[in-house]
């Protein structure tokens, strides 16, 4: 459990987070979304204790980042996979960590094998790739088996099947009833990946939402060799018709199951049901199209 | 603590950087038996009337110079480095106690900078002694070990400061290159200043540098130093802990303050 209370945190006389409250549940993967300067990575850097907010609170299991013992074995953390010195193994990089929050040293060589790191636990960093060093960020905030993971842009610089083992990897997570944030600018991979959707823009919330309320199924496409006898059938059981471009029919109004039957009881051919939801990067772009047109602050 | 010290002597270990300047001393050994075997050359090659106007500076002290050199370096890095790639957020995310980690890395190269700086004049003591044998060649001190060794320990004390104010001098700019720029300014051009003061604040002030420390700790002065000698050793040893601490101090509150 994240909570986040009423966050505001300035840069100069640049308001980053502003007034900012949410709550990130267990057991399921919430995306964090934003444009770029909305405040994400700064929200995050707070609840990691790095950045002091000027009032408010960010608190992870209850407390603040900063009072817990051990806090990689309570939050997993990857804010800059970048952010290693390149000299170190993998090994010499987790081990530190571990020793400084008293994991094993098992526990080190567990989860360079999980990310798929084995090969080279003894290469010096400097010569990875983006995506091996997500990989070795990844590791390291699984380093401590914590309950809470807050992970920034972790795709980035991944491959296809990269991109594809983080997003099991992070519903597994979630799905053990671990809290699991996670920042990304991809939108299809969000839909795919996440259940819970926070948004912020300027540095305020514009949505705290289940996914499946926001991507909800807006109408029904449907074909059909008689069309215009179809038509007037859907009108007649209460649906909504529009001809569209194409020879399909837009059905609102009634489901798929529903238009199957009343093509059947009129014995009218159908080609084509398709159930048509607004995709997430439509109804994002919608909901952060009053903010992008006034420039990007911190 | 324990953790924030076990962690941070891991990461040392493996910095990079660490095995360069610790190669480089041991470089800077192997360049003062060059030395005495040269100086040793010398001297044989002197008829034996003219061989007292032959002068070679103490060749520990010499090294020691050398040495603190190298583990100014090592302090900067020790702390810089974390800042130049990010790092250092990662270390605060690990260790959420920046007072901790500010001291534990000052723990960790405080001895490091101190053990590595007793071997490299030790060593450098026992390869001149080897070396140049019973000649008694002017600047070489003859005296025993133990005679010795209040300086020796005193040159190792000053090399651990300077790597702790290289440290601190780091954390406080978080660049390597402010902070060297700033250790050399107050180690070199400091003393030049200071010299041209007019006396007797020349000698008041030039006892207090830095450079100047490790001579007054041992009694035995600064002959070839631009620095004064007004101090007693336990005043000078005050002086000494004051440069760490002062930059210490101020470290500790901009890490709790700032952003990281």
């Amino acid at each position: 459990m994240i909570e986040v209370r009423e966050l505001t945190k300035r840069f100069g006389r640049t308001v980053a987070v502003d007034g900012l409250t949410f709550h990130v549940k267990p057991g399921r993967v919430t995306g964090f979304l934003g444009p770029n300067g909305a405040g994400k990575s700064t929200t995050m850097r707070v609840v990691l204790g790095l950045d002091r907010p000027a009032s408010g609170e960010a608190l992870v299991s209850g407390r603040r980042y900063d009072r817990i013992r051990h806090p990689m074995r309570e939050v997993g953390a990857l804010l800059d996979a970048g952010a290693v010195q390149g000299g170190r193994t993998p090994l010499a990089h987790l081990s530190w960590m571990a020793r400084a929050n008293r994991i094993g040293r098992d526990r080190v060589v567990s989860v360079i094998e999980q990310v798929g790191l084995a090969g080279v636990a003894r290469k010096r960093i400097a010569g990875f790739s983006l995506g091996m060093r997500q990989r070795l960020g990844i590791a390291a905030a699984l380093l401590g088996d914590p309950a809470v993971l807050l992970l920034d842009e972790p795709v980035n610089g991944l491959d296809p099947d990269g991109v594809r083992w983080i997003r099991d990897l992070l519903r597994g997570l979630a799905a053990e009833g671990r809290t699991v944030l996670l920042s990304s600018h991809l939108m299809s991979e969000m839909e795919l990946t996440a259940d819970h959707l926070v948004i912020i823009g300027r540095g305020r919330l514009i949505a705290d939402t289940p996914m499946r309320e926001l991507t909800a199924v807006r109408d029904v496409l449907v074909r059909s060799s008689r069309a215009a006898d179809l038509a007037a059938a859907l009108s007649a059981a209460g649906g909504t018709v529009t001809a569209e471009d194409g020879g399909g029919l837009s059905v609102r109004g009634l489901d798929p199951t529903e238009i199957g039957d009343l093509a059947a009881r009129h014995a009218i051919p159908l080609h084509e049901v398709t159930p048509r939801g607004a995709s997430l990067e439509e109804t994002y772009m919608r909901l952060t199209a009053e903010l992008t047109g006034g420039g990007a602050d911190r | 603590m324990i953790d924030a010290l076990a962690a941070e002597w891991l990461k040392l270990r493996t910095l990079r950087s660490t095995s360069v300047v610790l190669g480089v001393v041991g470089v800077v050994v192997a360049l003062m038996a060059l030395l005495a075997w040269y100086a040793v050359h010398l001297w044989e090659g002197l008829p034996p009337g003219q061989r007292d106007r032959l002068e070679v500076s103490s060749l520990p002290e010499l090294a020691n110079w050398l040495a603190s050199l190298c583990l100014a370096v090592l302090g900067v890095l020790a702390c810089s480095g974390e800042y130049g790639t990010g790092m250092i957020r990662t270390t605060f995310t690990v260790l959420p106690s920046r007072g901790r980690v500010l001291a534990a890395k000052a723990g960790v190269v405080a001895v490091v900078s101190f053990c590595t700086g007793l071997a490299a004049v030790l060593a450098t003591w026992a390869a001149g002694r080897l070396i140049i044998g019973y000649r008694p060649i002017r600047g070489q001190s003859a005296e025993a070990l133990s005679r010795q060794m209040p300086l020796f320990l005193a040159l190792s004390l000053s090399i651990a400061m300077f790597a702790l104010l290289g440290l601190c001098l780091a954390a406080i700019t978080r660049s390597a290159v402010a902070a060297i720029a700033t250790l050399v300014a107050v180690w070199y051009v400091l003393p030049i200043i200071v010299n041209n003061v007019p006396a007797p604040w020349n000698e008041r002030i030039g006892s207090i540098l830095p450079g100047a420390l490790a001579g007054q700790l041992a009694g035995t002065g600064n002959p070839q130093s631009l620095g004064g000698e007004l101090l007693s050793p336990l005043a000078a040893l005050a002086v000494m802990v004051a440069w760490v601490a002062v930059p210490y101090a101020l470290a500790a509150v901009l890490l709790a303050r700032r952003d990281a």
